[in-house]
């Protein structure tokens, strides 16, 4: 058992390494998903919320100043790129469909742990690298942040990720049914777009819709931990969202086992 | 050609629907946004939320009008440089800009525009005291935008022809886009000014959302008229700019 | 060399069993139209095709097998749910006693199967660096596999291209490269899906040569199958004939040849190839 796991670990590590490896040679295109993109999106969100600010009678929104949203608006664009998977979800999907799961089903390894160890292991390194620049701009222009909570909010961060990569694995068994499914991850994210918390701090939603949409497992993605680093979210909250996120991918994982062997079951080894 | 597309569209069900299912959550997280902010403040801009809402119907129908007709062509151009498809077209003795523009239509989305329009109306029965003989300058005012994302667009995508990989100059494009999504009076004076001229996705939805809402302003009306025909001929010219540098696919 | 001992052994135990394993595959039909279109997206008409039909076969340990068939005669398909990739409809097969479709990693760590047709080995890092990867999914001595990969790429003359993007490198020498990356972990069944295929003839007869001689050495057991009759006349022991889903011949390459002569009742002696190819043509008229 003890020589499975450090087999079963020590092959992991390899798979988060080929994922930096991989991704690192295409620098150019890396950098500017891990950079450019979100200082853009940033910029374009502090534009909104300078015009909100402007047209408002009061120099506070839900009890919080300017600074407080321009601090959310740049948080929240690095962690919402963490929290996201698009590059994995569609090589996962095209696996399926197109049948090089083939060279993956015939080697003693999982597919959920192949792809799972890619993503941590290149979110890992996302994170190394763009974190800089919201802490560098927090503190520059002085926006409201506790620096000392940002490892709890990308802890939590990263365990929402195993659920996103489970609902990813989930997206993929229905590639075994169903062709072009990518649509559906388009879906699925612009969704999750909302209900992470990426567009607005989901505590300006009114009446029970704020509770509801903070307590699901979404809100750890970028809400709870970007609330947490600018002080809008305290530590039960953050704490509800790892409970949240544990019940999540419990039922999630049981679907995906269940909906995983039907789909290879089913399995035409597609393409020669 | 029309009828072609629909049934291709059909064959993969699943597709159907989530192009469906994935702008109607486009829609909500627009709509959302702005219902929500408008919960903690009067007005953004000029306006309150109901002029805002109008914005949004606007710009939902002409985005479903440019995804039907121009965004998947548009989006394949850098598909068809690598594969060396756009060999094939180059070789046929048409204008090589049209075809590559207007190839294909995603009739999928038909149902995007049904939506969009219902939103419209919808909205604009909220505005009080609205002539909807305005809606006529729609008729003029849509066919500009449509031609000026297009012209944006098809920029952004022709530099495939030149770099092959340009995946993230797509990517800037969206960015681009999602500036003009938002009301041009939200901006500050210059930006303002900026993305009604040198970058115009101003143009787009802010231009027939005054033409709505506001009290004629001729200044703003006739201005795509002018832009338009520049558009196209800067967008010709790149063309024969970018194919001059086109080396075609290895094999 | 401590292979030999188990060479030796006179025993020859069956490696692979299968009892009327059959495969049938599902496909939708769209009759022409719109309003057929339509009417699919809720109602839709399935057929099925029968890819393998109640086969039951038994193979020996360190022998060679060809399958041969048309093609959609149902190779792929038994190679397929023989390696695990595909479940079958009905029946059951034992490889080295396992049930291969239920991939469990002690019985994946000892078969290897390599696609003619598609890439195993990671598009975009060199194949040290892929093999290195391999080492760790099969669990495999970093320093043993460092010596295997250099005699394996010796023996294939391919070493100057180790460290180079598998990318970068010609469908023959891609070809090498899997190989070597199908052979890392000392596989004991060995599964070949037309390993030849779109290569040059002298590729084609290097990696020919270079099979026969792994094999000799190693000893494992395995099916082959080609378009390449050549592929089968100087590797096969055993040959395979499958023809819509039945297997309809199973035997020696040699004794195929003179039963089929004899059937023939002709004076002019056909060689292997021909046979085949006349089987083949039979059989698409039938069709």
């Amino acid at each position: 058992m003890k020589k499975s796991f450090a087999v079963f670990w020590k092959r992991n590590l390899a798979f988060a390494k080929l994922a930096v490896v991989s991704n690192l040679e295409y620098r150019l295109n890396y950098f500017i998903d891990v950079l450019v993109q979100p200082i853009l999106t940033t910029g374009i969100e502090i534009l909104l919320w300078f015009a909100v600010f402007k047209g408002a009678q009061s120099t506070t929104i839900a009890g919080f100043g300017r600074e407080f949203y321009l601090s959310y608006a740049l948080w929240s664009a690095f962690f919402a790129r963490i929290a996201s998977s698009w590059m994995y979800e569609f090589k996962m999907i095209e696996e399926v469909s197109s049948g090089t799961i083939n060279s993956l089903i015939v080697r003693p390894m999982g597919f959920y742990e192949y792809y799972l160890s890619q993503l941590m292991g290149y979110k890992f390194i996302t994170t190394l690298i763009s974190m800089i620049v919201p802490v560098i701009a927090a503190y520059y222009y002085d926006l409201p942040t506790h620096f000392s909570r940002i490892p709890l909010a990308i802890l939590l961060c990263f365990y929402y990720l195993i659920l996103v990569h489970t609902i990813s694995f989930l997206v993929s068994c229905a590639a075994f049914h169903f062709t072009k499914i990518t649509s559906f991850t388009v879906a699925k994210n612009l969704l999750l777009w909302i209900l992470t918390g990426e567009l607005f701090p989901l505590d300006l939603i009114p009446g029970v819709w704020r509770e509801r949409l903070i307590a699901m497992p979404f809100s750890s993605g970028v809400f709870l931990p970007v609330g947490y680093i600018t002080g809008r979210v305290e530590l039960p909250l953050v704490i509800n969202g790892f409970i949240s996120v544990t019940f999540a991918l419990i039922i999630l994982n049981l679907l995906g086992a269940w909906w995983w062997k039907k789909g290879l079951d089913s399995y035409a080894g597609t393409g020669a | 050609m029309f009828k072609a597309s629909f049934i291709a569209d059909l064959e993969y069900r699943a597709n159907f629907f989530t192009r469906i299912l994935t702008d109607v959550f486009w829609y909500i997280a627009q709509i959302a946004t702005f219902e929500v902010l408008y919960q903690h403040t009067q007005k953004i801009g000029d306006w309150d939320v109901h002029q805002m809402r109008v914005f949004l119907g606007l710009l939902f129908v002409i985005d479903a009008f440019y995804m039907i007709i121009i965004h998947e062509n548009l989006d394949n151009i850098s598909e068809k440089v690598r594969k060396g498809d756009l060999d094939l077209l180059l070789a046929k003795p048409i204008n090589s800009q049209f075809m590559i523009s207007l190839q294909k239509a995603n009739t999928a989305l038909i149902g995007n525009l049904t939506l969009g329009t219902s939103w419209l109306f919808y909205s604009l029965a909220g505005l009080p005291d609205f002539h909807y003989i305005k809606l006529l300058w729609l008729l003029m005012l849509i066919p500009c935008s449509l031609v000026v994302i297009y012209a944006m667009r098809f920029i952004f995508s022709a530099t495939a022809v030149i770099f092959t990989r340009s995946e993230n100059l797509q990517f800037l494009w969206w960015q681009v886009y999602r500036i003009g999504m938002r009301p041009d009076s939200m901006y500050n004076p210059i930006f303002k000014w900026i993305i009604l001229t040198v970058i115009p996705v101003g143009v787009i939805v802010s231009i027939p959302a005054r033409a709505l809402l506001n009290p004629p302003n001729y200044y703003y009306i006739f201005w795509p008229l002018i832009l338009v025909p520049i558009l196209l001929y800067l967008t010709h010219r790149f063309w024969t700019f970018a194919l001059k540098y086109y080396s075609s696919a290895s094999s | 060399m401590p292979n030999n001992q188990n060479i030796l052994m006179p025993i020859m135990s069956i490696v692979i069993e299968t009892t009327d394993l059959s495969r049938e595959y599902k496909s939708y039909q769209k009759p022409e139209g719109v309003m057929n279109s339509i009417k699919g997206i809720w109602n839709r008409e399935y057929t099925s095709k029968i890819a393998l039909d109640k086969t039951t076969l038994q193979i020996e340990s360190g022998k060679i097998i060809g399958l041969v068939g048309a093609n959609g005669a149902g190779k792929t398909t038994l190679l397929k749910i023989l390696s695990g990739l595909v479940t079958p409809t009905s029946g059951d097969a034992r490889v080295l006693g396992y049930r291969p479709w239920e991939r469990k990693n002690d019985f994946l760590r000892q078969i290897s199967i390599l696609l003619g047709q598609k890439n195993q080995l990671w598009w975009d890092i060199s194949p040290v660096d892929s093999y290195a990867l391999l080492a760790r999914i099969y669990d495999l001595d970093l320093n043993k596999t460092r010596l295997r990969i250099k005699d394996l790429a010796e023996m294939l003359q391919c070493s100057h291209v180790l460290n180079t993007q598998l990318r970068r490198l010609s469908l023959g020498e891609r070809m090498k490269m899997e190989i070597i990356g199908a052979l890392l972990h000392e596989p004991k069944i060995l599964f070949l899906d037309e390993p030849t295929i779109g290569l040059d003839i002298v590729a084609q007869e290097n990696i020919r040569n270079f099979l026969a001689s792994y094999v000799k050495e190693k000893e494992p057991t395995v099916i082959l199958t080609s378009h390449y009759m050549d592929d089968i006349a100087t590797l096969a022991d055993r040959l395979l004939l499958i023809s819509k889903g039945n297997i309809v011949y199973q035997g020696t390459v040699n004794e195929f040849v003179a039963n089929s002569n004899k059937e023939l009742a002709q004076d002019d002696k056909v060689d292997f190839e021909e046979v085949i190819r006349r089987f083949l043509e039979t059989e698409s008229r039938i069709r």
